[in-house]
């Protein structure tokens, strides 16, 4: 054989004995066992953790929600429309809304539970989260967010079945929240979601202390400690800090716009904002005597306008602080001016303010009602 | 005549043919040795897709399966706790007039698998059809689009923007999108390591620690389900959660939908929710003409949707 051949079998027969011990050695064991791969690939990918763990696990803690889902709207299972024999789900379980239990569960990003500005933290049985104690991390979702949440599958859109329950937001609720008039949980009209979300969370986050040398820059107007120096300044002693902070970053947004408080906002942290809201709602207020016939006549007329089902701390039929708002997201009235209530009242009349809800109240109520009305809340103590 | 092989190419059929007289010349051999190839590829290509014919009516070899590891993965199936791959063959059904377009799916999808954190990187996703009063064809868009990444300003959030408010739609419609799980996946069909196999319970799964991300796959898919995992340097596609459904689960995205859109089950099961739903619609799938056979059913889409 000639020399050339015989050198280039050789060669041949090197990478070939190279070639073959390298497969025994690397070739995984179960490789061909099914077929062309690895047979212990499919035990290894099956043997991942599921992450979504379904509402049944929710339920063990929140028995009381959980409740509320399965008798409501968001859990309705249906008949298919088309074959009448395939029973589907139809509604969100807890996990459409919240993010599941093995996430950051129970952290701010995992639970869009933040139905108000002053939602700080979540508060669960067993961990306090506060959005302080986690630097740069933004636990809250803002209540744009919130209402996103609900709009994700409600709002009014091409293309979505007719069967879908579907929202023009804008002549629907305006700028107000879902959760106002709506409990997630179980969507039917029910005023008693928010109040209860405040009712849950017991921590306060502004720091009044660092507000007061925040409201210097107020106190022109509104008093060093809240109480206005003109009747047509609303007074600020007392407040909700939820309906302060929300306001000032609505004038700070532009979405309520005042010259005078839109510029002042503008110069405002967030956290500037929570803390000199905090201040402001620790004051006590200062209350006028005011025309007692006219206190009365207001009085009556709170119940029948229904005033009191948002800016009483009872509800409609409860027997809670007067003046004093179910929510903290809405403004308390008790102790507020007069004049600036009557003027606030009149903007919602004429539409330079607007607001879904209290336009429409607003259009119902005479001039003497107003007169009558602001009075009555004038006369109210805000502690 | 001692031409040179590239000379042979160049001359022609006809001088060729005149000058071989007699005897059987080079051309005319390598054409009976090119026939005889055909032929003898035709009849293995038969005696193989009959048998897997009759391997589909008993049960059947998965796709690129011998008979003997058929038997081995009837014997010794994976050691996967309470679950035999051989009594189950999954499929999945899509309703599309259900379909809300809320993309609850795909963020569920997003946080189970652990997806990449961007819009272009999905396992499955929604598509939205448009046909404008007066216009024959569809505005087709998704959550990649700028617009519907803005509307969340989070490119792991997902919702479609409602640019259509104002304007007169003559009809419209969501389309969900995943892995078709094909009878013959060409995925499978290119992957040059065994890293991608068609499991004999129907799904088509992903070998990680095989996989040398070379994209072939990513290019075969007739359906556009894979994507390119940089950070992992491996392909990526939905596997209707194989570690779910061994556990008795649904895939994720089928629990997150609110509608009832997604359908799941098993199809040796007469009264699983995926037999009821192909018995009692007219189902379609999607790209019927590419031959792969795909095992994810379709209820209301147009013929534009591919």
């Amino acid at each position: 054989m000639p020399k050339h051949i015989v050198r280039l079998l050789a060669v041949i027969a090197v990478i070939a004995i190279i070639a073959i011990t390298a497969r025994t050695y690397f070739k995984d064991p179960s490789f061909y066992q099914y077929g062309h791969y690895r047979g212990n690939a499919p035990a290894e990918i099956a043997s991942k953790i599921p992450k979504l763990r379904g509402s049944d696990t929710c339920k063990s803690c929140h028995k009381a929600v959980y409740a509320e889902w399965t008798g409501g709207i968001h859990n309705k299972a249906s008949k298919d429309g088309t074959s009448k024999t395939v029973v589907v789900k139809y509604g969100p379980n807890c996990e459409v809304c919240h993010t599941s239990a093995a996430g950051n569960h129970p952290s701010k990003e995992a639970m869009p539970l933040s139905v108000e500005d002053q939602v700080h933290s979540i508060v669960h049985p067993k961990h306090h989260t506060l959005a302080t104690n986690v630097p740069g991390k933004k636990l809250l979702l803002s209540p744009e967010e919130a209402r996103s949440v609900c709009l994700n599958c409600h709002e009014k859109m091409p293309g979505r079945p007719k069967e879908q329950r579907q929202i023009a937001i804008d002549s629907h609720a305006g700028v107000e929240m879902c959760v106002t008039c709506h409990n997630p949980h179980s969507p039917k009209i029910d005023f008693s979601f928010v109040p209860r979300m405040v009712a849950m969370q017991k921590v306060f986050v502004g720091n009044a202390v660092a507000g007061k040398s925040v409201s210097a820059s107020c106190a022109g107007c509104h008093g060093a400690t809240g109480v206005s120096v003109s009747a047509n300044i609303p007074n600020l002693a007392g407040q909700n800090s939820g309906y302060l902070s929300s306001s000032l970053r609505a004038f700070k947004s532009k979405v309520r716009d005042n010259d005078m408080m839109s510029a002042i906002a503008a110069g405002m942290s967030e956290a500037d904002i929570e803390n000199v809201s905090a201040f402001y709602s620790q004051n006590s207020c200062k209350v006028t005597g005011g025309d007692r016939a006219k206190v009365a006549a207001g009085k009556a007329k709170v119940a029948t306008a229904g005033c009191a089902a948002c800016h009483n701390a009872g509800g409609l039929r409860g027997a809670g602080a007067p003046g004093i708002s179910g929510s903290k997201s809405w403004p308390n009235l008790a102790g507020q001016n007069a004049e600036y209530l009557g003027a606030t009242l009149k903007a919602f009349q004429n539409s330079t303010r607007y607001h879904t809800v209290m336009t429409s109240v607003a259009k119902t109520l005479s001039a003497a009602d107003i007169d009558n009305l602001v009075a009555y809340y004038a006369s109210v103590d805000c502690k | 005549m001692n031409k040179l092989p590239s000379e042979e190419n160049m001359t022609t059929r006809d001088t060729n043919e005149t000058n071989d007289e007699g005897q059987v010349s080079r051309r005319s051999f390598l054409g009976l040795m090119g026939t005889g190839a055909v032929c003898a590829g035709a009849a293995i290509t038969a005696t193989s897709s009959a048998s897997s014919l009759l391997g589909h009516a008993s049960g059947g070899n998965a796709y690129q399966q011998s008979d003997a590891q058929r038997i081995e993965s009837l014997a010794n199936p994976p050691k996967i706790p309470d679950y035999d791959w051989n009594k189950h063959k999954w499929a999945f059904g899509v309703d599309t007039d259900r379909c809300i377009g809320c993309l609850r799916c795909m963020e569920a999808c997003k946080a189970e698998n652990s997806v990449q954190e961007d819009a272009n990187h999905h396992r499955t996703w929604v598509e939205r059809y448009v046909y404008l009063e007066g216009s024959d064809k569809a505005i087709v868009d998704s959550q990649t689009d700028p617009k519907n990444i803005e509307v969340t300003g989070s490119e792991m959030r997902y919702r479609f923007d409602n640019r259509y408010k104002d304007v007169k739609v003559d009809k419209a419609y969501f389309v969900p999108k995943l892995c078709n799980q094909c009878e013959k996946p060409s995925c499978v069909q290119v992957c040059p390591t065994g890293a991608t196999f068609k499991a004999p319970d129907g799904v088509v799964l992903i070998d990680a620690k095989y996989c040398i991300g070379c994209q072939y796959c990513v290019q075969a898919c007739p359906y556009g389900v894979r994507s390119f995992n940089e950070q992992r340097g491996t392909a990526e596609k939905c596997n209707w959660c194989y570690h779910r459904i061994t556990k008795g689960l649904n895939p994720a995205c089928v629990e997150a939908c609110p509608t009832g859109t997604r359908v799941f089950g098993d199809r040796n099961d007469k009264d699983s929710p995926i037999s009821e739903f192909i018995r009692n619609h007219r189902v379609m799938v999607l790209k019927p003409e590419m031959g792969n056979e795909p095992n994810v059913f379709y209820v209301g889409i147009d013929k534009e949707v591919s």
